[in-house]
């Protein structure tokens, strides 16, 4: 038993979880934390902060597209 | 309030602390415990192992086979020590919450959680810049490989939040969550099987009736999760070590 996992373990990603949760809040709290800060310096409301969300959704999405489903 | 913010004993007024509390001798008990374990069952260790010593060997094995080898490969075994000695840790913390008289899960305070999970948080630094230096460890840990360029500014950002901050916070809060609404889970059903149980109401022997009948289903309610919440608290102090392999293992490997 302790073989073969030892053999799985080359093969199998790192991908878990807790990763790709980080990933998705860390996306949204930075882009949505840059608009929010955006919309606050130049006197918005709530224009730049979804853009920042969608931004950071979108590069969140894409860095867990681009780690785990593509490699 | 008082669940999870036991008086003091010994309050040494200062700021953002709570003073010598129940806590803290839920974890000694809980440390003594750990280490009791592993005494009585490796003291006299034999190659033919007793009862006691076959159970060590098997926690052992089933966390170097289920944990650090799938993990992190034989190179993990390095870290074999640490992962054991964490989870008996963690699941004896938790456990205490079930051991009557005790009854409080010491990782139920976010202190406890969050000083293990920085420490696996510096020690991944330090097995990342060991491995492979400063630069090619950060590096690794903030430039995700097989991105284009134009897009490295809008993902830099989210992998340096996301590695340094957000998952050493889950990774905490999830230990502590578990225990916490775990414990109040219990407490909510002995309490309700507690206060249900009004047999001589003034509302009539009927309502007293069925107020028996709700405290009955309460402290059914109560034995079933305590079953489960062992179950709960074993699953937890093994998804910590799992996590912390899972980032070593990561550390290790450097880049993707």
């Amino acid at each position: 038993m302790s073989r073969s996992s030892a053999k799985k373990d080359e093969t199998s990603s790192n991908a878990n979880a807790t990763t790709l949760i980080s990933y998705l809040l860390g996306g949204l709290a930075f882009w949505g934390g840059v608009g929010w800060v955006v919309d606050w310096a130049l006197g918005f409301s709530g224009l730049f902060l979804p853009i920042g969300l969608g931004v950071g959704l979108v590069g969140s999405i894409y860095l867990i597209y681009a780690q785990y489903v593509r490699s | 309030m008082s669940l999870f913010n036991p008086t003091p004993w010994v309050d040494f007024g200062l700021p953002l602390t709570s003073g010598l509390n129940k806590y803290y001798l839920v974890a000694v008990v809980a440390l003594i415990v750990a280490a009791a374990f592993w005494y009585f069952t490796t003291r006299k260790a034999k190659v033919v192992p007793g009862r006691g010593q076959s159970m060590a060997e098997l926690l052992v094995t089933f966390i170097r086979d289920q944990v650090t080898r799938t993990t992190m490969g034989k190179k993990g075994d390095k870290y074999l020590p640490l992962m054991v000695t964490l989870f008996l840790f963690i699941f004896s913390m938790n456990v205490m919450g079930l051991i009557p008289g005790l009854q409080l899960p010491v990782t139920s305070n976010l202190a406890f959680p969050a000083v293990l999970a920085l420490f696996i948080f510096v020690l991944w630094n330090v097995v990342g810049i060991r491995e492979h230096g400063a630069a090619a460890h950060f590096k690794a840990r903030l430039v995700p490989g097989g991105v284009p360029g134009w897009i490295l500014p809008v993902v830099v950002p989210i992998e340096a939040l996301s590695n340094f901050i957000i998952r050493p916070a889950t990774h905490m809060i999830r230990l502590f969550a578990t225990m916490f609404a775990g414990h109040l889970l219990l407490a909510l059903f002995a309490a309700a099987g507690f206060y249900m149980f009004n047999p001589t109401s003034p509302m009539g022997p009927l309502f007293g009736a069925i107020s028996v009948g709700y405290s009955g289903i309460a402290l059914i309610g109560f034995l079933v999760f305590t079953a489960f919440e062992l179950f709960i608290m074993a699953v937890q102090a093994y998804v910590f070590i799992l996590l912390s392999s899972i980032y070593l293992g990561e550390a290790m490997e450097g880049a993707h």
